[in-house]
């Protein structure tokens, strides 16, 4: 009898120190992510992930373990969204999340990662509320809106004899978590916008945006739009004679934005922020292009697709570290000791601590010098 | 000036909405059937036009014929393996039927595209013409006159040509154009032919102006619904004068009220035409018999 | 007396399931709710108004405003939800009284609920804009809600409650006048019967029901968000109701099941979601266009439904 309980407890006892998501030779990552439904293409960030993960695979993996993902859609929407976390958590068990674009999904599953507790590591989606004030088990592996929001009105206010600003956005929460933050910092130097158009997405012309703000003749244009929205109004403000720069953001890149109006002296105007090392095709991302490129041979490259392999990279790092038991607690005390981690990869560096999860707090500004597409520290003068 | 350029946009966007909703239209007069599946046709016309322009090479004009030709078959076959089978079904059957291969395109589309966001390359290089302070640019001038051009032959097809009095003795009643031999059958398949095809041209003009996705059918397909209310539900005259009046009350309430309002002017004319004037601008009330 | 052994049987269900698989079972009760009212309009009455999201966003709205900004707990919240869905249906019925031909009714009501989420998205600090409102965790009469099988229980009781008090009402005079006005309106007043009355008791009580389904929605997820309440979702709710079958009470909960648990079974494929969905719609209108609810009563004679949609 004695004999049995002892068993008994035993295998209580190992069944629950092997952590969850971790076998002999895996451990399971659960990557979240809109691969469906009108965001869909804020997933090439997730794809990229995968991308990085597999080839760290084909490198030898972590300590002797391959990472599997568990790739989970949810298409933006919250009921979705509840359902693939839980599923990953219960169901699929995985060790840790890594994922998300949407922020306001990735705030309806913020209760349910807590009170879990399993690591998260945020990938994409930018509202700073998700990562704090900080809890245990929360990271967040890319500038948040408002560490590019203040980038980008720090850019805007840079210009030499500005007092007019003009803001055009959408009215989802994506366009909020710049355009918020942005407006913020100008109010800050008493600079308020004169107008503020709303442009939304799905909608084909802008005239009625443009020529309003073309009346206000502002010194710098702000315009929170997505990509397709962005080509239109910028072809729109060139057709209208609306002159002025225009400021965008991270949902767009300088490469593909030429590429989608066609010619440069459309985006000649137009700056971004920038949270690479380097332009899209530039020399030092080249490494991570042809990751993606090696396992997802269609997939192109536009700005949403390499952003998460920075956190990818921090979370690899710190699995190392935790050695050959990896636990959820071992893990979180390995990436809380991230610190100034450069990923090659992020214009910014990676730092992580207990009382602040804001990872990434660098964000430059990009814009077009001499038809090319150069990093900037302040108007006019270039890295 | 601000007037008149929001008007020349309004009515370059009211052109397209013109050209779905006389598609949804025609595909209504012709089998009762409200396509709700129709903006994903719109998509699918531009989509195909992306691929035989950017991956198959051919020009641009050779690219818009055979997309629009491709869009008849699509309806044709549409109408011939899906609606007509459940036509003993309910009513309500036909709605779901549409927006059942509405997402089947869509998500053919996003199978081969994913998550890309695809530009067309621009198809006509000409600078815009400057009229004193009115800008028109090419991509409007070829709007107003493929639709113009298209509107003209199918109102002259529809009213003068024999084949247009094969269609109206449809429309009117199809026991009495059977009676009289005409297959009507094959009036339908052709019918939604015909509105696929019309559908497609509004997806080939717009594929220029914007980036592709496969959502983008969405919007055309609310704005061919409030179109249509707004000339009268069923009046193929109506859901024109309803397209360009939807885009003139677009541009104009964006300008002259507010910019988040453009979004939902399209319900807002649903909304206002229904309490004010049911019958929309064009439609005739019509009696129902017991 | 037949009608409890489905939830009686549920009971066990907690007792299987994980915290995954229960929330799915919570998410399928939420939905049974939102079929059997939109069921009432669509299948029974014969209406084809597209209001349902703005009656399921209207009570979920409602819910989390009350328990966000006035702390209501749920319990508290639940009947002015229903009510908030039972104006909402009202103003609908409206339109349908004017004698709106069929697709004029689809329309002005899918206007109606996309205004609707224009207003939640620019509601600012009232319904928390695009980001949304967090709901609170909550209690109902005591019974703290904050585990999946907690909710499950109180969702079971307020489901099985709901929908009995509506297959009574389809069994009764009001029921039998409603499936009346929708095979033949006219004839149905030459009786001398209210029909302009039963609409609107009918779009209403749909409203009420599916209102209050909002509400249990905005529990389960945790917050309510506008993206939640469009055309997606429409077409969701819609799909439910013909697949399961119209008019029919046990296809309304079938086709919320079959629905809910659909999607899940695609995530093995992400990216194919949505052609499968339309496939799979098309397929079953070619095959069974009456509905699942009529495959059943095939198979088992008793649970054939006397108020389907006779075609």
């Amino acid at each position: 009898m004695n004999y049995f309980l002892g068993m008994l407890a035993c295998a209580f006892a190992v069944s629950a120190a092997a952590e969850d998501g971790v076998t002999a030779g895996s451990i399971k990552i659960g990557v979240m992510g809109p691969f469906t439904g009108n965001a869909s293409s804020y997933s090439k960030a997730q794809i990229g992930l995968d991308a990085y993960y597999k080839w760290v695979n084909d490198q030898g993996g972590v300590n002797g373990r391959k990472i599997e993902t568990v790739l989970e859609d949810y298409a933006c929407d919250s009921a979705k969204g509840v359902a693939a976390v839980k599923k990953l958590i219960h169901q699929d068990k995985v060790f840790m999340l890594h994922g998300n674009s949407c922020s306001a999904v990735a705030m309806a599953i913020k209760p349910i990662v807590v009170e879990a507790g399993i690591p998260w590591v945020v990938a994409h989606a930018a509202n700073g509320n998700i990562s704090s004030p900080p809890v245990k088990n929360i990271f967040h592996g890319v500038p948040v809106g408002k560490t590019m929001g203040i980038a980008m009105g720090q850019f805007v206010a840079s210009k030499p004899g500005l007092t007019k600003v003009a803001v055009i956005s959408h009215t989802d929460d994506w366009a909020k978590s710049y355009c918020g933050p942005a407006n913020e910092y100008l109010a800050s130097k008493n600079i308020k916008p004169v107008v503020q158009e709303a442009f939304e997405r799905g909608q084909t012309d802008s005239t009625a945006q443009t020529l309003k703000i073309k009346q206000a003749n502002p010194d710098f244009v702000i315009a929170c739009l997505y990509e397709a929205e962005t080509a239109i109004f910028l072809k729109d403000a060139k057709k209208y004679g609306l002159n002025v720069p225009v400021m965008g953001t991270a949902g767009t890149d300088l490469e593909n934005t030429l590429k989608r109006v066609g010619d440069l002296n459309t985006v000649a105007n137009y700056y971004v922020p920038h949270m690479y090392a380097d332009n899209l095709d530039g020399p030092r991302l080249k490494k991570f292009g042809d990751i993606l490129k090696k396992y997802y041979p269609n997939e192109s490259v536009t700005a949403f697709s390499l952003i998460a392999m920075g956190s990818a990279m921090a979370v690899v790092e710190a699995l190392k570290r935790t050695g050959r038991e990896p636990t959820r607690d071992k893990l979180i005390t390995e990436l809380d000791r991230t610190k100034d981690f450069d990923t090659g990869v992020l214009a910014g560096h990676i730092s992580w601590s207990p009382s602040d999860r804001d990872g990434v707090k660098d964000v430059a500004v990009a814009g077009f010098v001499k038809g090319k597409p150069t990093v900037l520290k302040a108007w006019g003068k270039p890295l | 000036m601000f007037a008149l350029q929001l008007a020349l946009s309004g009515l370059a966007q009211g052109a397209i909405y013109a050209l779905v909703a006389l598609s949804m239209c025609v595909v209504y007069r012709a089998t009762t059937v409200v396509n709700f599946g129709h903006g994903d046709l719109v998509m699918a016309g531009a989509f195909v036009v992306y691929v035989l322009v950017v991956l198959a090479g051919l020009p641009f004009l050779a690219s818009a014929v055979l997309a629009v030709a491709l869009l008849f078959l699509l309806g044709v076959l549409i109408e011939i393996g899906l609606i007509e089978r459940i036509k003993a079904g309910p009513h309500i059957g036909f709605a779901l039927m549409c927006i059942g291969f509405g997402y089947v395109l869509r998500g053919i589309a996003r199978g081969v595209w994913g998550r890309e966001v695809l530009p067309m390359p621009t198809v006509f290089d000409f600078p815009p013409v400057i009229a004193g302070d009115l800008v028109v640019t090419a991509d409007a001038l070829i709007i107003f006159a493929a639709v113009g051009v298209l509107l003209a032959l199918f109102f002259v097809l529809f009213y003068r040509s024999s084949a247009g009095r094969v269609m109206q003795a449809v429309c009117q009643s199809e026991r009495g154009a059977a009676l009289v031999g005409i297959n009507v059958r094959a009036f339908h398949g052709v019918m939604w032919g015909a509105g696929a095809a019309l559908g497609a041209v509004g997806g080939v003009l717009i594929a220029p102006l914007t980036l592709l996705h496969p959502g983008l059918g969405a919007s055309f397909l609310i704005k061919g619904f409030a179109a249509m209310t707004l000339g009268g539900f069923g009046s193929l005259g109506g859901a024109v004068a309803g397209g360009l009046l939807l885009g003139l009350a677009e541009q104009w309430v964006g300008g002259y009220v507010s910019t988040k309002l453009i979004d939902v002017t399209a319900y807002l004319v649903i909304i206002l035409v229904l309490a004010l004037r049911p019958n929309g601008l064009f439609g005739r009330a019509v009696a129902e018999r017991v | 007396m037949r009608f409890y052994i489905l939830p009686l049987a549920a009971l066990a269900i907690p007792l299987v399931a994980n915290p995954y698989t229960q929330f799915m079972v919570n998410l399928m009760l939420v939905y049974v709710l939102v079929a059997v009212g939109f069921n009432l309009v669509l299948g029974n009455l014969g209406q084809l108004a597209f209001a349902n999201t703005a009656l399921f966003g209207i009570g979920a709205y409602s819910a989390a405003m009350l328990m966000a900004h006035a702390g209501w707990p749920f319990w508290l919240v639940i009947v002015p939800a229903g009510l908030a869905g039972a104006a909402a249906g009202f103003l609908a019925s409206v339109t349908a009284l004017r004698g709106i031909r069929v697709y004029y009714l689809a329309i002005v009501t899918l206007a109606f609920g996309e205004l609707l989420r224009w207003s939640y998205i620019h509601g600012e600090r009232a319904t928390g804009g695009t980001d949304g409102l967090a709901v609170p965790n909550s209690h109902f009469f005591g019974i703290a809600l904050d585990s999946e099988t907690a909710r499950f229980y109180v969702f079971l009781l307020i489901v099985t409650v709901l929908v009995k008090a509506v297959s009574n009402l389809l069994q009764s005079k009001i029921g039998r006048a409603i499936v009346a006005i929708r095979d033949n309106e006219l004839a149905t007043a030459s009786l001398a019967i209210p029909t302009g009355r039963y609409i609107v008791l009918a779009f209403t009580l749909s409203g009420f029901v599916v209102g209050i389904a909002g509400s249990l929605f905005a529990v389960l997820i945790g917050r309510v968000i506008p993206e939640s309440f469009g055309l997606i979702e429409l077409i969701l709710h819609f799909a439910m109701v013909l697949v399961g079958g119209l008019g029919s009470l046990l296809g309304s909960v079938l086709g919320a099941v079959a629905l809910t648990a659909l999607p899940e079974f695609f995530r093995r494929f992400p990216g194919l979601y949505e052609m499968f969905f339309g496939g799979l719609l098309i397929v079953f209108l070619l095959v069974q266009p009456r509905g699942l609810s009529a495959l059943a009563a095939r198979w088992w004679q008793p649970l054939r439904d006397r108020y389907y949609r006779e075609h």
